[in-house]
């Protein structure tokens, strides 16, 4: 032990107080640099969309939000999208609680399928639902016809049910992570003092996982309202406040009064957040031995079960059914019009085009956004500067951001010099790196808090700068974290919609805009035939990325030099 | 142990088995517990202790066998339904209640009513000393505390089993020592039948009535904690139960009356006292050599009975005890010197003689 | 270390990413035609020049959008099929780049200003549509009027295409105000609203919603109809007694693009009677007189109009259009 304490005390008497103050500081410049992104690339485009609502030709007015407010249409609107974002919330959250339940707690051989189900949705992009209801449940639909119904699909209905849809899996994401990390021990002990499943459910489960619960139904809310795609392609005559915008926007070009509907929308989403930060604080429950076990599966009573297998079969069979149809109708001209089975859907080459150019926007905006998030991890919690938990709600608040006010704000912010970033890929990519942020930012702090700060320490111990120290230990820590980040970021970004199509430009086709462009077209077989392309290639590459993950495991090997 | 009253086991497992898909955890195992003794699965991790113990409670199926619960065949009952209690090690109390809503809770589901919840309560706060914190919520207890509440609840209806799985195991070092000595007096005062999971035998020896050592699924033996430590039936419980030194010999003449037996080693001949009926003459052995039985002293030049010379490799003294490695051949063994009076000849000792005891336990070797 | 060289391949990957590549000689272009039009257009253009067009699809509407807020800083050179309402403002507000080209002479005055600030590459009008299958299960025939619209057995079967984000829409409510004059223009639109399903976003939706028997009737634009027929869609199309109205397909070159050669080696091409035959093949009405597709060689009867005026009416006429038909649902 002698020569090593020499050698720190040598060190510290000869010039390493400068490089001690670099190296304190430098996490302090990062933080700042990080700062100055978020405020630049989510805030700034933000702000943008508040200014422009409220700054008419002659200077600041209030006359688009008089005009909003005096409109019953808008009214309309609104009271529309508020009810299409609480019946959804519930609905999703009633299907994911189901399905996460039979995943986490039912019959093993059911697990894994229903999980690959539930997920599925999450590599298509959400209006593919609304494809496949106009396929199937249209006015000149298969079912419809087959029946000789006469419902109205082009409407509230119709858009609640694709939405529903839609979300089940960021539902059953959300459910499934909270019934995860319940301890099983805990409903097992429940169990064991003489309780039914439907007893543990109502004292223990339930009670327990409510701020999981209500997390989740904040996020599906959130996010229900400002989906635009399915309300377009099956909103009919009823209006909704995201295709409303899309419009205002892109119809009209009324920047002024699409900015209006933005703050609009965004008002619930800072609510909600405001909701989440402050009011949940002191509402989590600390369980010993947190360690995520995967519980056996119970005898159910068959009064319980027969609700929870009635509504997972119905929603594990409804997502399944989208799909195969999908898939059918990719095979054919126009399905149901036509009869002969045809390829050349899969071989239109702008699609194709499309979905090279998602790849690249994609991976681009990974690469960015993974990295940005595990920096903005390390610096929220080893960081001690003022403001630390400021950075860390602004870099997760990207997530709950409709994506029609984000894209607007980029059309605002970064279309004329000298910050012109429009007409590129690049914008395409940054929209997408600040507004999937969190996923990359929450799996690394996660990541850090599993990890003692004394092996940092150990590390500049041994005379490491801090450079050194982020690169050599830091990085390969967190590696797992950026990989998280990178596959969210990378499966989000290829099938989002909202913001991106507000700032494609000529040349620059993605394929959820082509899907999009080619569904409100009417060219079925096209849309579903990309929506395919769009999900084989995002599965190729979640089975590659898995397997750079698993090669690249450093799990065990981390334990033991942690051990050490 | 307690065989006057009842005679019938409380529990009595009958040949279990128990498939994960292909795999095999539990190979077969039949036991009887009798009632109001202690019973201790232990062993190494992954041996199968924690499922036998969640086939008990009723949280896993077994694939096979019969699980005989105070007479009655419980192997289809749920938990919720069957006599017996758990205690899991991570104490699993329900974050959201307070104290006396946890002890309650089992109480309160099987429709008691509400004065006798109450009474009840309070009469097991009192038994763990816990009055005071009655409404407290769970995340205000220390480790020790929730312990004990865990234990109370588990009780509270009083079940014909209590169900152990390493109720001790998140506590530090001397919470752990006064932990187990409070639940074995409260057992013993409550004359309640218990089965206690650990993979820490000396917790398992201090705590037991009996002993149930398994590995890869299989019980490798019963008994008394003495018996386990004293007579291993193989070399895998000799060494699972304490540190110990193994010599390979062989029996060179048993004599009828005395018992004494005369061991041919490649060190020399080793004389002992044989107490047990399995070894004959001629057979080949392994000599189970405690560290803390070996004598050990300076070497005198003179040879005795039962006397091995050896070379002194390290002398750790930690005061009460003293840590001897000897070489002896080309083998090492470690030798604990209870009060160690000659401590500092020793350090600087090169030769010593151990005095191998006459009580030594033998395993016959497998060839 | 074991990561770096996988650092390495995604440094890699990412720089190839970031770079893509870059064909020879192309330009930007919004183009607002359907998307299999502007394919073909594009492979014309392509055929005739060696110019690539990259391009997106959207409607007339939106690329005025999407022009105005961009404006003066285009993120494309040229534009190639948007509505008269965008030609004329990018001429009034200098937006457009004026060429006289030589291809183009001897064109009528409808379709090339005369300082050669846009050209209209083809004509096109709007026709009634109506779903063979479901009209025949109803027993109902194809109205002969406009005015029959209005019959209350249409309810909910009609689709016309939302003016707020469409051109041809735009196209169909100028007309009808020319048609019937402003107020009874107005009282009829309103009328009508009662009968319509919804209003789609792109003015080709209804020729397709419509073929696939999702609704019985559709007041959709003519460029698509003979297509969607060829494709299989069980289609019938009309035009009322009354006749219908236009609006052109305008091209113009955005001022400030740095390939202003090409645009120009376009504007040619666009002018040739080659390009002229390839549109009336698809249905529209061309510069140089062609054999049209739909109409063959007589064509429709068209109501009057004044499309300046219909470019200034615009703004005036959504406010009007919000106000009367957006305050009922259901």
């Amino acid at each position: 032990m002698a020569p090593a304490e020499l050698s720190v005390k040598l060190q510290a008497s000869s010039g390493s107080k400068i490089r001690d103050f670099l190296n304190a500081n430098l996490i302090n410049i990062l933080a700042a640099f990080l700062f100055l992104l978020l405020a630049f690339f989510l805030l700034y485009p933000i702000i943008a969309v508040l200014i422009k609502s409220l700054r008419g030709p002659s200077g600041f007015t209030l006359e688009y939000y008089r005009s909003f407010f005096s409109k019953n249409y808008y009214f309309q609107s609104l009271f529309n999208t508020l009810l299409l974002g609480v019946i959804n919330t519930v609905v999703c959250l009633v299907i994911g609680f189901c399905l996460a339940y039979m995943t986490t707690r039912g019959p093993w051989i059911l697990r894994k399928p229903l999980k690959i189900i539930a997920l599925i949705p999450l590599i298509a992009p959400p209006y593919l639902f609304a494809l496949s209801l106009i396929i199937l449940f249209g006015r000149n639909g298969i079912v419809t016809r087959m029946f000789d119904l006469h419902w109205q699909l082009y409407g509230f209905n119709g858009v609640v049910i694709s939405q529903t849809l839609a979300f089940i899996p960021l539902a059953y994401m959300m459910i499934e992570n909270t019934l995860m990390s319940l301890n099983p021990n805990l409903e097992e002990s429940a169990y064991d003092m003489g309780a039914s499943e439907a007893t543990i459910l109502r004292t223990i489960t339930i009670p327990l996982l409510a701020p999981g619960l209500l997390k989740a139904a904040l996020l599906i809310f959130v996010m229900t309202i400002a989906e635009f795609g399915n309300a377009a392609i099956l909103g009919g005559r009823t209006p909704f406040l995201a295709p409303d915008t899309y419009t205002m926007i892109t119809g009209e070009s009324d920047f002024n009064m699409g900015s209006v509907l933005s703050v609009i929308l965004i008002a619930p989403c800072i609510i909600i957040f405001f909701i989440h930060n402050y009011l949940l604080e002191g509402k989590k429950f600390t369980t010993i031995g947190g360690k995520p076990v995967a519980s056996e599966p119970r005898k159910i009573t068959p009064l319980i079960q027969a609700p929870f297998i009635i509504i997972t079969t119905v929603a594990a069979g409804a997502i399944f059914i989208c799909f195969a149809v999908v898939f059918v109708a990719s095979f054919y001209k126009i399905l149901g019009v036509t009869h002969n089975v045809v390829l050349s859907n899969y071989l239109d080459f702008t699609s194709n085009q499309a979905i090279y150019n998602s790849i690249r926007v994609s991976f681009v905006a990974a690469v960015i956004g993974a990295f940005i998030g595990v920096l903005l991890a390390y610096v929220i919690v080893r960081g001690k500067f003022f403001g630390r938990t400021f950075i860390e709600m602004v870099s997760l608040s990207g997530f709950a951001l409709p994506g029609t006010v984000v894209g607007i704000g980029y059309l605002l912010a970064f279309s004329a010099p000298p910050l012109k970033l429009t007409g590129g890929i690049m914008i395409l990519a940054l929209n997408c790196v600040f507004r999937f942020l969190a996923v990359g930012v929450e799996a690394g702090i996660s990541k850090l808090h599993q990890i003692n700060i004394e092996i940092e320490e150990a590390s500049a111990d041994l005379g490491a700068s801090f450079l050194t120290t982020f690169y050599r230990i830091v990085l390969p820590i967190m590696f797992p974290a950026f990989i998280a980040g990178f596959i969210y970021t990378f499966m989000t970004a290829i099938v989002s919609l909202s913001a991106v199509v507000f700032l494609v430009s000529p040349g620059f086709a993605l394929a959820s805009v082509k899907i999009f462009d080619a569904a409100v077209y009417g060219e079925v077989g096209i849309a579903s035939a990309t929506t395919m392309k769009l999900v084989l290639i995002v599965t190729i590459c979640m089975l590659i990325l898995n397997f750079i993950r698993n090669k690249t495991r450093l799990g065990g090997s981390m334990k033991k030099s942690a051990a050490v | 142990m307690d065989m006057r009253e009842n005679e019938r086991p409380m529990l009595i497992l009958k040949d279990i088995h128990k498939f994960y898909g292909k795999n095999e955890v539990i190979k077969g195992v039949s036991l009887e517990v009798r009632k109001g003794e202690l019973v201790t699965f232990v062993g190494p991790s992954g041996c199968g202790k924690t499922t036998l113990l969640r086939l008990i409670g009723g949280f896993t199926d077994v694939s096979s066998g019969d699980i005989i619960l105070d007479g009655q065949r419980i192997n289809d009952l749920p938990p919720n339904l069957r006599d017996t209690r758990i205690c899991f090690q991570n104490y699993a109390l329900f974050p959201h209640m307070t104290v006396a809503e946890n002890v309650g809770y089992g109480l309160k589901i099987n429709k008691w009513p509400k004065h006798r919840i109450e009474a009840r309560v309070k009469e097991l706060l009192e038994m763990v000393e816990l009055q005071a914190f009655a409404d407290r919520m769970i995340d205000r207890l220390s480790g020790g505390q929730q312990q004990r509440v865990a234990f109370a609840r588990a009780l509270s209806l009083e079940p014909k089993v209590l169900l152990l799985d390493e109720p001790l195991s998140n506590l530090d070092a001397n919470l752990r020592l006064v932990m187990r000595e409070e639940i074995r007096n409260l057992q013993e005062r409550l004359q309640i039948t218990t089965v206690f999971v650990t993979h820490d035998q000396f917790e398992a020896m201090a705590i037991s009535d009996r002993l149930v050592v398994m590995k890869d699924g299989l019980i490798e033996q019963v008994g008394s904690p003495i018996e386990i430590y004293e007579r291993p039936a193989n070399e895998f419980i000799a060494g699972f139960v304490g540190y110990v030194n193994f010599m390979e010999g062989r029996v060179a003449s048993i004599d009828e009356n005395t018992r004494n037996t005369v061991i041919n080693t490649e060190y020399g001949k080793i004389e002992i006292t044989l107490s047990q009926g399995d070894i004959n003459s001629a057979d080949e052995v392994l000599m189970v050599i405690r560290p803390e039985s070996v004598n050990i002293s300076l070497d005198c030049g003179g040879k005795g009975q039962n006397v091995l010379s050896g070379a002194l490799k390290s002398y750790m003294y930690a005061g009460s005890l003293a840590k001897c490695t000897v070489k002896i051949g080309d083998r090492t063994m470690i030798i604990d010197q209870y009060n160690p009076r000659d401590a500092q000849q020793f350090k600087h000792a090169e030769k010593v003689e151990v005095h191998i005891p006459r009580s030594v336990h033998l395993l016959k070797r497998k060839r | 270390m074991k990561r770096k060289p996988i650092a390495f391949v995604v440094a890699a990957i990412f720089s190839l990413v970031l770079a893509g590549s870059t064909p020879a000689e192309d330009i930007n272009a919004y183009m607002g035609t359907s998307p299999d039009n502007n394919a073909k257009i594009a492979k014309f253009i392509k055929d005739k020049t060696g110019i690539t067009v990259n391009q997106t699809f959207q409607s007339f509407g939106e690329i005025e959008a999407r022009a105005k807020a961009e404006a003066p800083n285009f993120n494309a050179d040229m534009i190639i099929g948007c509505g008269s309402p965008l030609a004329f403002m990018a001429k009034k507000s200098g937006w457009s780049h004026p060429y006289v080209s030589p291809a183009w002479k001897g064109v009528a005055e409808v379709f090339m200003d005369p300082q050669g600030d846009w050209y209209n590459i083809a004509n096109f009008s709007f026709v009634l549509v109506g779903s063979k299958d479901r009209l025949a299960k109803a027993g109902y025939s194809m109205p002969t009027s406009w005015k029959d619209l209005l019959d209350p057995k249409w309810k909910g079967e009609i689709l016309m295409p939302s003016p707020l984000s469409s051109g041809t829409a735009n196209m169909m409510r100028f007309s009808f105000l020319a048609l019937y004059g402003d107020d009874e223009g107005w009282k009829f639109l309103e009328a009508l609203d009662k009968n319509i399903a919804y209003y789609t976003r792109s003015g080709n939706a209804p020729t397709d919603l419509v073929g696939r028997g999702e609704f019985m009737l559709g007041i959709t634009s003519d460029e698509n109809v003979k297509k969607r027929i060829d494709d299989g869609y069980p289609l019938i199309w009309s035009i009322p007694n009354e006749g219908t109205g236009y609006d052109g397909t305008y091209a113009l070159i955005f001022k400030g693009t740095k390939k202003l050669a090409a645009c120009k080696k376009i504007i040619d091409v666009l002018g040739t009677p080659e390009f002229s035959t390839l549109m009336a093949e698809i249905g529209y009405v061309t510069p140089r007189p062609a054999p049209n597709a739909l109409y063959g060689k007589t064509l429709p009867k068209y109501i009057k109009l004044d499309l300046a005026k219909a470019a200034d009416d615009k703004p005036k006429n959504n406010d009007i259009w919000k106000q009367k038909l957006r305050t009922d649902f259901k």
